[in-house]
């Protein structure tokens, strides 16, 4: 008696991370394989290498690469977290070489406030937040998932500025004479959380608008 | 056939898949085997397309999954066709048909 589980984990090293239930279901297919060919009036040696021939490198590299695709990754991963990463590595790309060509056509907010806006930078998000909905459409997205994908970078963004500020608070709070004040830090903190969100999302949207025609013309 | 493209293998293979499954409920290898005996050996599945094939149907919740035992104690992982499943085959049908006609009307050739 052959143990075909223990030789489709063999095979498939990718199994043991994946679940058992996969491994039993490829197991009972060699198995009724080899079965059929015993029955088909094949020596056991020769109906055994048959059998096992099924799980050529060829098949080992299509299993583990749908296995990895498939089984780890979770529907919200494939739909909404790469797309989200990958139009977020994009915004971040399109950052940095703004940064390195020196372009900076920036306009400041007001003189109370010391922020401003990085215009070259936002004309280039539309771009990011397109190719992250067309990536996630191409996974067979819905549209909510899509605009959650394209939005990634701004709940990023918003995420990094809040914990920041959070830890503000908590150094101003446990640190004497850190420079942080809750008063003047509170209200600047909300405000650059939400405008960082809100700036960062009109573009990324719009990108997302125009990755939704495209998708539907293709 | 090796030079058809996935697309048109992927969308073939479905369709073989639920209309077989139209007719009751079977594990991978007994689809597999079916699918072969039927076509004369012409579409084959091996177990890197088959399985996937099956999982992706089963997200799809075109096919449902159970385990089953059978008489001689083995498990085996038995799909059988859900009702969205079974909507499906008159459109994938109606789709593979108008292919085989803008075929036809290409080159002549002519479906069985």
């Amino acid at each position: 008696m052959h143990d075909w589980k223990q030789i489709v984990r063999k095979c498939l090293r990718v199994l043991g991370v994946c679940s058992p239930e996969f491994t039993e279901e490829l197991a009972g297919h060699l198995e009724d394989n080899y079965e059929a060919s015993l029955r088909g009036g094949m020596p056991p040696e020769a109906a055994f290498h048959r059998t096992v021939a099924q799980i050529d490198r060829r098949s080992q590299i299509c299993l583990t690469v749908w296995i990895v695709q498939e089984v780890l990754m979770t529907d919200f991963a494939r739909k909404v977290g790469l797309p989200g990463l990958l139009t977020f590595a994009l915004a971040m790309a399109a950052a940095i070489a703004i940064d390195m060509a020196h372009i900076h056509p920036s306009f400041l907010l007001g003189n109370r406030f010391s922020a401003s806006l990085p215009v070259a930078w936002l004309c280039l998000l539309p771009f990011c937040g397109a190719a992250g909905t067309l990536v996630s459409h191409w996974t067979g997205s819905s549209r909510l998932q899509r605009i959650a994908a394209c939005l990634f970078p701004s709940v990023i963004m918003a995420a990094v500025v809040l914990i920041i500020s959070v830890t503000g608070f908590a150094i101003s709070r446990f640190v004497p004479d850190s420079g942080w004040y809750w008063a003047l830090a509170v209200p600047g903190l909300a405000l650059q959380l939400t405008a960082q969100a809100m700036v960062t999302a009109v573009p990324l949207l719009l990108g997302a608008v125009a990755g939704e025609q495209m998708s539907r013309t293709r | 056939l090796a030079s058809v493209n996935a697309q048109i293998k992927r969308g073939s293979a479905e369709l073989a898949v639920l209309t077989l499954l139209a007719e009751h409920p079977l594990h991978g290898y007994e689809i597999a085997k079916q699918i072969e005996a039927q076509t004369g050996g012409v579409l084959r599945f091996d177990m890197a397309s088959l399985y996937p094939m099956l999982h992706r149907l089963e997200r799809k919740s075109w096919v449902k999954a159970e385990w089953q035992t059978l008489p001689n104690g083995r498990r085996r992982r038995c799909y059988r066709l859900t009702a969205s499943g079974r909507k499906q085959i008159a459109p994938l049908r109606a789709q593979w048909r108008a292919f085989f006609q803008a075929l036809q009307s290409v080159t002549g050739f002519r479906n069985a």
